[in-house]
């Protein structure tokens, strides 16, 4: 609404709408009163209240007093009054029209004022979800470890050595997975606040996939993991250590949403512009209508109910982490069921190599 | 309690974190000397002449890193940085500073154990004199012989060079930056690219399953670490 041109546009459509009225009043006058013509004029004056700002309407009423004057008043054709009874409808002609401006520019405002009011009670919405979530998932990690601590504490030397080993290693997973959950929320809240600088360096998807197996070994343990990655893939410029938790989370997405032993697949396509990575697993999949709301900050997907924390957050963390790169990230059902979630990176003239020492090595 | 296998100076500033270390290291049979803050750990380095040193990162006084560099400057006693996940950029700062690895916090009892003993094992090997073994692979690098599963496998020079220098560090992360000043030189320092190359031929040539690495293990982001098969590696001498 602020270009400059607009002005113009509203001055412009006032002048147009007030010669439609003069149009439609010439049409009328062999039928009606002049009062009814002064009418036709107020609805013009409206109109314009509506679709323009308050300079264009005043403008509109002014130009309507005169045409009204110059072309129905007698004595028409001229801007001399005979009945000085017309000025009075003038003023009220010119009276309604400010009226009508300074209650559009009102009711405008309101709006306005509204949209803003909905947009923060979003935000709130979102912060509130946020909060439940997070409360949710880390209350339970804490009553586990305030009751097993303190069980250790008070009444330690009345249980036994399996019993104590027990309540200290659920201590010890339950921090872990706090632990886990607190770094993803404030990895995401640095993420959209754009605090975090993408430190991109060559490197090798194969590499970061071996690293990101070896630290989710664990987690991974109970799925046939299969890494089917060209032999030959370009080198990327990423930053690493970013690009490994985007397969890390869809890797560990994967397995807590598929049932123990189903195949998971790590596989990378390089096209003209962009490599393509896709993590695909062979459970029981997504419906169509949820694949565009996983990436959601909050969502954790109908069937895909989470048993651990995570909150959704994981697949947000990765969407954030993949536009920051200029790339793309969806899901996708795969025809015999389960699912596929892809990423692209873009890809960029290899780097030069170091001359010499290859004319040493087989192949 | 026998004998003390050695004397751990704990640089940290927090109190609980401090309770854990000394309760754990010293149940190891490690005595353990404390610094509540970083210029004290500094002078207390030179003080107590300790075998290793565990260095928090987010020292209130001073700077972790430069607690490494003042101790740098005359000991290369073993240094065991500890630091937050924010703080990924000071870490390799710590490491290029001379610190000899890190662990993450949270992290548990034995993974820093871990990370101790192969830090003091570091510094009582002697040298490159003897066999390593990753796997099926074993490296003689005073004969410049590689074999795997019995086959010699051709390793070019500067492979050699770049398996040579994370074994000089065995069982510790070296960065990107070390590893290509030692291999390549000063002015090849930013070139990462090419360990990416080296390090997938040496996969390709040493490792049974180059995308699941046992040995040349990717630290990513940071660098590069090789675990060799400890027993094997201090065991035998012939090939």
């Amino acid at each position: 609404m602020s270009w400059p041109g607009y002005r113009w546009v509203g001055y412009g459509g006032a002048a147009a709408l007030t010669a439609a009225a003069t149009l439609v009043g010439l049409a009328m006058r062999p039928h009606f009163e002049l009062v009814n013509i002064a009418m036709v004029y107020l609805l013009a004056a409206v109109a314009v209240a509506l679709r323009f700002t308050r300079g264009p309407t005043i403008g509109a009423s002014a130009l309507s007093v005169v045409a009204f004057d110059y072309f129905f008043v007698p004595p028409s054709g001229t801007f001399s009054v005979d009945d000085p009874q017309y000025l009075l409808t003038f003023a009220m002609m010119l009276g309604v029209g400010l009226v009508i401006s300074q209650l559009a520019t009102v009711v405008r405002a309101q709006a306005q004022a509204q949209a803003r009011l909905a947009l923060e009670a979003e935000t709130e919405r979102i912060r509130n979800a946020l909060l439940s979530s997070i409360s949710h998932d880390l209350r339970t990690p804490l009553a586990v470890i305030c009751g097993a601590s303190s069980s250790l504490t008070e009444r330690g030397e009345r249980l036994g050595a399996d019993e104590r080993r027990a309540l200290a290693q659920d201590i010890f997973a339950q921090a872990r997975d706090m632990s886990e959950l607190v770094a993803k929320v404030l990895e995401m809240t640095r993420l959209e606040s754009g605090a975090i600088a993408l430190r991109r360096d060559w490197a090798a998807l194969n590499e970061i996939a071996g690293s990101v197996l070896r630290r989710l070994e664990e987690r991974l343990a109970g799925h046939m993991v299969m890494i089917d990655l060209p032999e030959q893939l370009p080198l990327v410029r990423i930053d690493s250590v970013l690009v490994e938790q985007v397969l890390g989370n869809l890797l560990e997405n994967a397995a807590k949403h598929t049932p123990p032993r189903t195949l998971i697949r790590l596989r990378a396509q390089t096209g003209a512009q962009v490599i393509t990575v896709s993590v695909e697993d062979f459970g029981p999949g997504l419906p169509e209508d949820e694949l565009e709301h996983v990436f959601g900050k909050f969502e954790r997907g109908g069937g895909w109910v989470s048993g651990r924390g995570g909150m959704g957050l994981g697949l947000a963390i990765c969407r954030a982490i993949v536009r920051l790169h200029g790339g793309a990230i969806w899901a996708e059902r795969l025809p015999g069921g389960g699912m596929a979630f892809r990423f692209t990176l873009p890809l960029e003239p290899a780097p030069e190599m170091p001359a010499g020492d290859c004319a040493l090595v087989n192949g | 309690m026998a004998e003390a296998r050695g004397t751990i100076l704990v640089v940290e500033d927090e109190p609980e974190i401090r309770r854990f270390l000394r309760s754990s290291l010293g149940a190891e049979g490690y005595k353990v000397v404390e610094s509540p803050a970083g210029q004290r750990g500094a002078l207390d380095a030179g003080m107590h002449k300790p075998d290793l040193v565990i260095v928090d990162l987010g020292l209130p006084d001073l700077d972790g890193v430069e607690v490494i560099r003042r101790i740098r400057e005359w000991s290369p006693i073993p240094i065991l940085v500890v630091s937050a996940r924010t703080q990924e950029r000071s870490k390799i700062e710590a490491l290029d500073a001379g610190a000899d690895d890190y662990v993450t916090k949270p992290f548990g009892v034995g993974e820093l154990l871990a990370r101790v003993r192969v830090a003091l094992r570091h510094i009582r090997r002697t040298g490159i004199g003897e066999d390593l073994f990753l796997g099926e692979s074993r490296i003689n690098f005073e004969k410049r012989i590689a074999t795997r599963a019995g086959q010699e496998v051709h390793l070019t020079p500067i492979e050699f060079r770049l398996l040579g220098c994370l074994a000089r560090h065995l069982g510790l992360v070296v960065t990107h930056r070390q590893l290509l000043r030692e291999v390549w030189g000063p002015s090849h320092v930013e070139h990462t690219h090419y360990l990416r190359i080296y390090m997938k031929q040496l996969r390709e040539k040493l490792e049974a399953d180059p995308v699941r690495p046992q040995h040349l293990v990717t630290e990513t982001g940071v660098g590069y670490r090789l675990v060799a098969d400890e027993e094997k590696y201090q065991g035998s001498d012939k090939l």
